[in-house]
């Protein structure tokens, strides 16, 4: 464990005339947050922010008292080089519990057949030290695309993309492409997990895993599904402690295709325990971001809903839900500028108020996220030429 | 002087070196669409989009080496869009005896300001062909390749 020797903390502060410039098409060499290429927060309960993000090869932690106005100085996690998972719905996981001991996940590939591992470590100093990475689960296929929920008592979930089941079918001779999602629960800050289970055995290989707690503080999951006849539509799925529920499809998009659209759902459960979850497709029926929700655990969902218009680029929808109160975000590019569009509800997702522009920028940028810290609603937006930001988007009523 | 010479030489063979590595592989920026486009002379033009960690796109590999091979004067284009070392890439392309086909890498992040002036509307799915038409007219398919149907998008009629 390291502290990165960049001067990290200046440029990271918020000070634009201190950001490292970075051309357009120019690859930003360094570790620091003014390189990566993915950034995910987490408040602590004292109020302090976590900041996670891979950055050519490395994977990186680093602090902020003042709501990411300033850093602390890195610390580096691990460093992969070219093999670290910097795909475009790849980044790393972070969660922390009330007493301030952190979890942390990410993943590489392992071998040359593009193999997955996923690595998890813990910090119970604040951040300042993290345990060596260690392997999350011993299998010599492929886990990739940690996903990772901590509940309020402490206890970790997680889950990912396992190719074990489409590794084994292969050798048995059989023409199987996709994963599988996988799960597990830690009880004591994600020193060890619980056997892995699978909650569908039939997946999309490469797109991120939404997951938000129901009312009882069950884990449920959206993701890319693969459903008979090779359709990559939604799945909305509660994990209980006893396994997984039932899969219930999201929306009939039939998105019939072998590729990999690296481009996965987002999910929000409110205190009425409504599921919210906002999606990309290109299926024959629809194509383009949609919304849709569900009142019954997931077992029928409203008609999909557009988000953005149709006319212009629209991707990486983000949900947030507090009380009756659902905030949408997600990404249109013009031609010139990324920005991030808001969109409210304040009746648990049955009306919506006029999108509107939160952020643009000119360069490269991560996924819009959302999070909470007590009442108040957060924008996370890397962006490579405005820096890290950290926006105030609104307030439970 | 007739050191120099020497050196001269010595450097020439240095950079002939160079160009003899079998595998070309060019970096793709923006502002190369149009370039790569204007190369096909009007001619049918297919374009594939790939990556190493895509396994569609490994199955998929061998098959535009058999196709290159069975259609010689096809001219394909290859680009690359996973941020993966150069050595992985070159790997793959041999395996698929792709080593001499028009191949490019993405050298930034293959993110929607690169894609725009490729497509606006596309997300950047892989594996992912375009064909342009004689007449400039662009169509794009996301997933596996039907080659029969390629094969037959490429005959130029008189």
């Amino acid at each position: 464990m390291e502290v990165l020797s960049l001067p990290a903390q200046a440029q990271m502060q918020m000070d634009h005339s201190s950001m490292v410039s970075a051309k357009p098409g120019n690859a930003c060499q360094g570790a620091g947050l003014e390189c990566a290429n993915a950034a995910t927060p987490f408040f602590t309960q004292d109020g302090k922010l976590l900041l996670a993000w891979t950055a050519s090869g490395v994977v990186a932690v680093a602090q902020s008292s003042d709501l990411g106005k300033t850093f602390s100085p890195a610390v580096k996690i691990a460093e992969h080089g070219k093999s670290l998972d910097a795909g475009a719905d790849a980044r790393p996981q972070i969660v922390a519990d009330k007493q301030g001991n952190i979890f942390l996940a990410y993943a590489f590939f392992k071998d040359t057949s593009w193999n997955a591992q996923i690595n998890t470590a813990r910090s119970t100093d604040g951040a300042k030290t993290f345990t060596k990475p260690e392997p999350l689960v011993s299998d010599r296929s492929s886990q990739r695309f940690p996903s990772v929920l901590i509940k309020p008592d402490g206890d970790i979930f997680i889950s990912w993309i396992d190719k074990r089941l489409v590794s084994a079918a292969k050798q048995g001779g059989q023409n199987r492409l996709g994963g599988s999602i996988a799960y597990s629960f830690s009880q004591d800050g994600g020193k060890s997990f619980q056997a892995e289970r699978f909650a569908n055995e039939s997946s999309c290989e490469c797109c991120r895993i939404g997951g938000s707690l129901d009312p009882k503080d069950n884990p449920v999951l959206a993701y890319r599904a693969i459903f008979p006849g090779g359709v990559r539509d939604q799945a909305s799925q509660v994990i209980l402690a006893s396994g997984a529920g039932p899969i219930r499809k999201v929306a009939d998009d039939n998105w019939k295709t072998d590729a990999c659209p690296h481009h996965g759902p987002s999910i929000a459960v409110s205190n009425a325990g409504t599921y919210h979850v906002a999606w990309y497709t290109q299926g024959s029926k629809r194509s383009g971001v949609f919304y849709a929700n569900s009142s019954n655990q997931g077992a029928s969902y409203t008609k999909p809903s557009r988000v953005g218009s149709e006319s212009a680029n629209v991707s990486r929808p983000y949900l947030l839900a507090l009380g009756q109160q659902v905030w949408l975000v997600w990404k249109e590019f013009d031609g010139v500028q990324s920005s991030v569009y808001l969109k409210e509800s304040s009746d648990d997702g049955k009306t919506w108020a006029t999108p509107k522009i939160l952020s643009s920028t000119a360069g490269y940028s991560d996924h819009p996220l959302l999070l909470a810290q007590g009442n108040n609603v957060f924008l996370s937006w890397l962006t490579r030429h405005d820096g890290y930001q950290l926006i105030n988007i609104g307030q439970k009523q | 002087m007739k050191r120099y010479w020497l050196f001269f030489i010595l450097a020439l063979s240095v950079t002939g070196f160079a160009f003899a590595d079998p595998i070309s592989l060019k970096p793709y920026q923006t502002g190369d669409w149009k370039s790569i486009i204007k190369a096909a002379n009007g001619g049918p033009l297919v374009i594939n989009f790939w990556g190493v960690t895509c396994p569609s796109c490994v199955k998929e590999m061998p098959q535009w080496g058999l196709f290159i091979k069975n259609n010689p004067s096809a001219k394909v284009v290859f680009i690359q869009v996973d941020d993966v070392s150069i050595e992985s890439i070159k790997k793959m392309l041999s395996k698929a005896n792709l080593d001499k086909a028009n191949n490019y890498y993405v050298a930034a992040p293959f993110d929607e300001r690169l894609r725009y002036e490729i497509d606006p509307k596309w997300h950047g799915e892989t594996p992912t062909t375009i064909v342009i038409d004689k007449n400039g007219k662009a169509s794009r398919k996301t997933g596996l390749v039907d080659f029969q149907q390629l094969q037959k998008a490429l005959i130029v009629k008189p």
